[in-house]
């Protein structure tokens, strides 16, 4: 007994002409089919792009549009066309970190800071973002904000080594420098009350012309050198970290300080 | 003991940045259990597990920036810890004081480990060299080399025969520690190793990494044993349960997750966490397992 076969019944009630013409015309299709599929796909799509541009689409438009102007220089159009991004697609950082990046340029420190901010809030995981934000706060100031944003940087991908030796060490150093001159002015402050409030001028004497009188008057002298000698330096902070104060402009103002100070000496004697 | 995993207790704003590691270790001298957590804070805190409630005992300063890694000696007496100022230090946990501190030079110290008697802390560095200090001294004694990149992780075995350590490129690494040579390389995963841990035979090892899987290898035969998957970003910490049986994992997607070694499913999920849990780790009888991380909090869970 046959068989049962698709083809054999085909064969059994068309004329072989007739199959041979239909073979031919259903073989057409496959003989071609790279040409047809990709244009009948090729044609869907730019149907659907032309048709509805959706958001995320136009905003990497918009986002590349901007990636060319920037490259140019043309910092603002950039960052106009970034924001029309953004309205379109909220949530992608990618936009707000490039965005963060080119108000740092603009020195558009505070804005350059927020944009950062969303950047690393919608991809915590994400280094770059961090060290961006923490370039926009050293620019705002915020040094140890700053110091934090590299580190944290570091700690998602250690092997980044201009995280190490740029931006951590320069932060760092820039932290040092801060609380160093904080110090000093700490210290100036300290000195200066000392002068003004001499422990020497709380108390009564007798005969003003004694050797005690003599001696308060030359201790608040020397007092009075030690401050202007601190008001004459600087700190500085060198590229491995040391803190050293130095003098500034000795030359010139060595005359005008030891002037005052006498002048202060003879205000004190006259007191 | 309990019949199920629940949680026991949340220390909440347990430091004032990040915690980004912590070690639970036990005392030999009076069996006291004690926590050390590592923070972005530049702190070590001390903590003493007692009657199910965690007391702060000492706040160790003298780290420059964060707290990377720390680690308690086999005894209970010293913790050490690895901060990003490329300092390793070591704490005297009794009276809270250093010991020492070792400048292990820039970018040279990440995950610090004791070795399991404790003479010896194994450290990373980024050229891929494992360097070995003696806790004694407080000098680098030898180093292995890897010819690798960055090592995120480091484990010794306990049964003191291998070191594992984990790249940046997902590079695992075993070397045995008699002879200094280095056993197998083994290529499992695309992404950063950030912890890799022995089961208590040290048959197995397991590690975890940024690409979101857990894999099993047997250790002799550096095969794979099996892949696991379940959490939805990067795995950064895992730490096997004292009695083979168990191993917990945290990730980045904010999930405390325990598996059962044998049938290499996942046995209960924690998610109580509000950001990134860094590390995990079980106390010393597996009966408790603690969690920590960038919500500045330190979560304790119940094991059955």
């Amino acid at each position: 007994m046959a068989s049962f076969g698709w083809k054999r019944k085909v064969g059994e009630k068309v004329s072989k002409s007739a199959v041979q013409q239909f073979e031919a015309e259903a073989e057409k299709p496959e003989k071609d089919p790279k040409d047809e599929k990709v244009d009948w796909i090729h044609v869907i799509k730019r149907r659907r792009e032309v048709l509805l541009e959706d958001c995320a689409a136009k905003s990497k438009r918009l986002k590349a549009e901007g990636e060319v102007l920037a490259e140019q220089g043309r910092h603002w159009e950039a960052v106009k066309k970034w924001d029309e991004a953004i309205q379109l697609t909220p949530d992608d950082p990618v936009l707000y970190e490039i965005k963060s990046q080119v108000l740092t340029i603009l020195q558009e420190v505070f804005p350059a800071v927020k944009a950062a901010e969303m950047a690393v809030k919608l991809r915590p995981l994400w280094w770059e973002a961090w060290q961006t934000l923490g370039r926009a706060q050293i620019n705002l100031g915020e040094v140890d904000l700053a110091v934090r944003s590299f580190q944290v940087a570091i700690h998602l991908c250690p092997s980044e080594r201009s995280l190490w030796q740029e931006d951590l060490s320069w932060a760092c150093r820039l932290q040092k420098q801060h609380s160093a001159a904080k110090e000093k002015s700490q210290q100036e402050e300290e000195a200066r009350e000392q002068i003004v409030n001499a422990p020497e001028f709380s108390r009564d004497y007798d005969d003003f012309e004694s050797d005690e009188v003599l001696a308060a008057c030359v201790a608040v002298a020397e007092r009075q050198t030690r401050y202007e000698e601190m008001k004459r330096t600087a700190v500085v902070v060198d590229a491995d970290g040391n803190v050293t104060t130095r003098v500034t402009d000795a030359e010139g103002s060595e005359d005008t300080a030891s002037s005052l100070s006498m002048e202060q000496f003879v205000k004190a004697r006259g007191f | 003991m309990s019949t199920q995993y629940s949680i026991l207790l949340k220390q909440e704003q347990a430091h004032d940045d990040a915690i980004w590691t912590a070690a639970w270790g036990k005392s030999e001298a009076d069996n006291s259990e004690t926590i050390i957590t590592g923070s972005l804070d530049d702190t070590v805190k001390v903590w003493k597990w007692f009657d199910e409630k965690l007391e702060l005992q000492w706040t160790m300063e003298g780290h420059q920036l964060g707290v990377v890694s720390v680690d308690i000696s086999h005894n209970g007496a010293i913790a050490a810890s690895s901060s990003l100022d490329a300092h390793i230090r070591l704490w005297d946990l009794e009276s809270g004081k250093q010991i020492k501190s070792m400048d292990a030079g820039p970018v040279d110290a990440w995950t610090v480990a004791f070795s399991p008697d404790s003479k010896y802390i194994a450290t990373g560095s980024h050229v891929g060299k494992v360097n070995i200090f003696n806790v004694e001294s407080g000098k680098k004694e030898y180093s292995l080399d890897t010819r690798g990149k960055f090592i995120l992780s480091i484990a010794y075995s306990p049964d003191g025969k291998y070191l594992a350590s984990g790249a940046i490129d997902g590079i695992i690494n075993i070397f045995d520690i008699a002879t200094g040579k280095l056993l197998h390389t083994l290529e499992g995963h695309a992404m950063p190793i950030r912890s890799l841990t022995f089961s208590p035979d040290s048959q197995l090892l397991v590690t975890a990494s940024d690409d979101g899987y857990i894999k099993i290898y047997d250790v002799q035969h550096a095969n794979l044993a099996g892949t696991l998957s379940g959490h939805g970003s990067w795995v950064l910490s895992v730490a096997f349960s004292p009695d083979n049986t168990h191993f917990v994992s945290s990730s980045s997607d904010k999930s405390v997750k325990v598996w059962d070694a044998s049938s290499r499913a996942c046995i209960n999920t924690f998610f109580d966490h509000q950001d990134q849990v860094w590390s995990v780790k079980y106390n010393s009888t597996g009966s408790n397992i603690i969690s920590a991380g960038d919500d500045r909090a330190i979560h304790i869970y119940d094991c059955p």
